[in-house]
């Protein structure tokens, strides 16, 4: 739309600078015709601001013939013929009017005043459009740069939020508290074993913060860093979580992006095997299907467990992701049946940097 | 003065090994402290409590199957609690508002040292949780209730709510009938009413509420009063604001 048309204020300057168009013209034109003030005026002022709604028309001008991208002739045909064809129609509407005003009795001769300035006035409407030109493109250039300075901001709060959704994903309060709870039990009893989980809780925290930065990584390398997660996490629940494998040879080139697979086996604790009495397998499952690789975590679950209003935030944030940066190319299934969830997700195949 | 300090008997409740396991340690510090039972999840926990009236509860807020403010529901008026969680937001400002002692994971030997010190003050004054006031800062409104815990005795019961067919006032009590069976809980039926769908659950009467979905029809009976009969063949009787709660809802 007009970017004159779409707001009133601006409309009303615009036609307020035809009005007075109209005045310089009939203050021009008076003496000459032989004319009264008053009735000049009421000839010439209509007339201007019938053309100032004419001059609109520059701006699908303006807009097929972008200054930065057009060449100097297809500038001057486009804008040079637009100006010469709105001109000529201003002419035909003018005598048109002329002969209306003709009614009046003081603009008894309206039409043939009209018809001996008609070069004139011609020329004149080819410089007012040529104006109205002016204005549009300077319009036009005002109205881009400030859409690219919102679009720059947005994407910018985008980063911004994105950066810390993985953030907040990397460290889960609750899982570092009972990590250290868990160190600080076994500083009394296994002092070996607290070592061990020190060094595990810090090489999956240094991972996870350095893969979080990156875009792209090698499904290994996320694998590797589930892994860690899982094995930090059998030692907090001891024999209750069981892990098992199934990954295709070469699944691990694949090139996914960072932080993808942890959030999910993390949510396979947190809402499954935590809420087991007796604990239960969280299952790994990945292979290159057709062009994509397929990845499947399943878990037991207690289907009467307390469903909390954050439940299912980190699976949102899987699902966006992955929507935002494959569109419909990926997939990603959730499902419960009979005390067994089932997450099923595929992203195309794109070879990787794999270590 | 002479310290004279009773054995308080402790039952520690936490789904994680190693957690109980630091707790023991630390208690051991404490020869006024005996540990009468280690618990895994909330349904130990309950039996533990009708079995062995301890004293004092170590319960962790997240566990399986009943978290630490359900168990707190069914038997937190016999026994003095002090909770013990990683993070959590709700139940913080919960134990912030009501005064409620609790270790935050990881927690040092002296900051346990305190708690005990606290709780042995309120032992000797006898002082009571205000449950209800903890449990709902602690898990503020959540939507209707999905289950009804029922306590008897040792022994948990969990009613899914799409399970119960009608529930009866019996003075302080409700009496839930669910899938042929008779649960007493000690609650009021204005209580639970409140907790209930009121989208599926009507009060039909001053002593009834009714899931709707059970009922097959209303009929007249006597001068001025209806009755509701259920797919079961159940007769309740029906009330004149309960006959037109009904209408409003079907």
């Amino acid at each position: 739309m007009n970017p004159i048309l779409a707001r009133s204020d601006r409309l009303a300057l615009y036609l307020g600078g035809w009005v007075i168009t109209g005045g310089l013209l009939a203050s021009a034109l008076a003496r000459p015709w032989g004319l009264a003030w008053g009735p000049a005026l009421v000839l010439l002022v209509p007339l201007s601001v019938v053309y100032g709604f004419v001059c609109l028309s520059a701006w699908y001008v303006c807009r097929a013939t972008p200054l930065r991208t057009s060449g100097a002739l297809a500038v001057l045909v486009n804008i040079g013929g637009a100006a010469i064809v709105a001109s000529a129609f201003w002419l035909l509407l003018g005598h048109a009017l002329a002969r209306l005003a003709g009614q009046i009795p003081q603009l008894a001769n309206a039409a043939g005043l009209y018809a001996r300035s008609s070069l004139l006035l011609f020329t004149v409407g080819i410089l007012l459009y040529l104006l109205a030109t002016a204005v549009h493109y300077v319009m036009i250039a005002v109205e881009e740069s400030r859409a690219a300075e919102t679009r720059a901001l947005e994407l910018q709060l985008l980063a911004r939020e994105a950066e810390l959704k993985t953030l907040r994903a990397q460290i889960d309060p609750h899982f570092l508290f009972n990590c250290l709870h868990s160190i600080s039990a076994l500083t009394g009893t296994d002092p070996a074993a607290a070592r061990r989980m020190c060094l595990l809780l810090g090489e999956f925290l240094r991972t996870s913060v350095k893969l979080g930065a990156q875009d792209r990584i090698p499904f290994s390398d996320e694998l590797a860093l589930a892994e860690r997660y899982l094995e930090i996490e059998r030692v907090r629940f001891g024999p209750r979580l069981a892990v098992e494998r199934a990954i295709e040879d070469g699944a691990g080139n694949c090139a996914v992006p960072a932080l993808l697979l942890q959030p999910l086996v993390e949510n396979a604790v947190t809402h499954g095997i935590a809420h087991l009495v007796d604990g239960g397998t969280v299952r790994l499952e990945a292979r290159r299907e057709g062009a994509g690789l397929q990845v499947t975590i399943e878990n037991r679950c207690d289907p009467d467990r307390p469903k909390r209003p954050r439940t299912g935030v980190g699976l949102q944030n899987v699902r966006k992701r992955l929507a935002a940066q494959y569109g419909n190319t990926a997939s990603f299934q959730v499902s419960e049946t009979g005390g067994q969830f089932r997450v099923e997700l595929t992203v195309p195949w794109e070879e990787g940097t794999g270590r | 003065m002479p310290e004279e300090r009773s054995i308080i008997r402790a039952v520690i409740v936490d789904d994680e090994e190693l957690a109980r396991s630091v707790l023991c340690e630390f208690l051991a510090a404490h020869p006024d402290v005996e540990i009468a039972a280690t618990c895994a999840n909330g349904f130990e926990a309950v039996k533990a409590v009708t079995e062995l009236k301890p004293d004092l509860l170590f319960l962790d807020v997240q566990m399986p199957k009943l978290d630490g403010f359900e168990v707190l529901e069914l038997i937190g008026s016999e026994v003095a609690v002090i909770f013990v969680t990683a993070f959590d937001e709700f139940a913080l400002k919960a134990f912030e508002v009501h005064a409620v002692d609790y270790l935050l994971k990881p927690f040092s030997a002296e900051r346990l040292t305190e708690a005990l010190e606290r709780v042995r003050g309120r032992l000797a004054l006898r002082e009571r949780l205000p449950i209800r006031a903890v449990v709902s800062t602690a898990r503020p409104h959540e939507g209707p209730a999905e289950r009804i815990l029922v306590r008897d005795g040792p022994r948990v019961h969990v009613v899914a709510v799409d399970k119960l067919d009608y529930v009866q006032a019996q003075d302080d009590y409700v009496c839930l009938y669910t899938e042929g069976k008779k649960l007493l809980k000690e609650q009021t039926l204005a209580e639970l009413e409140l907790l209930l769908d009121p989208g599926r659950f009507v009060r039909i009467h001053r002593s009834f509420i009714l899931n709707v979905e059970r009922l097959t029809r209303v009929e007249p009976y006597g001068k001025d009063s209806r009755i509701a009969i259920l797919r079961d063949g159940t007769r309740l009787p029906v009330s004149r604001s309960g006959y037109a709660r009904l209408g409003e809802l079907l």
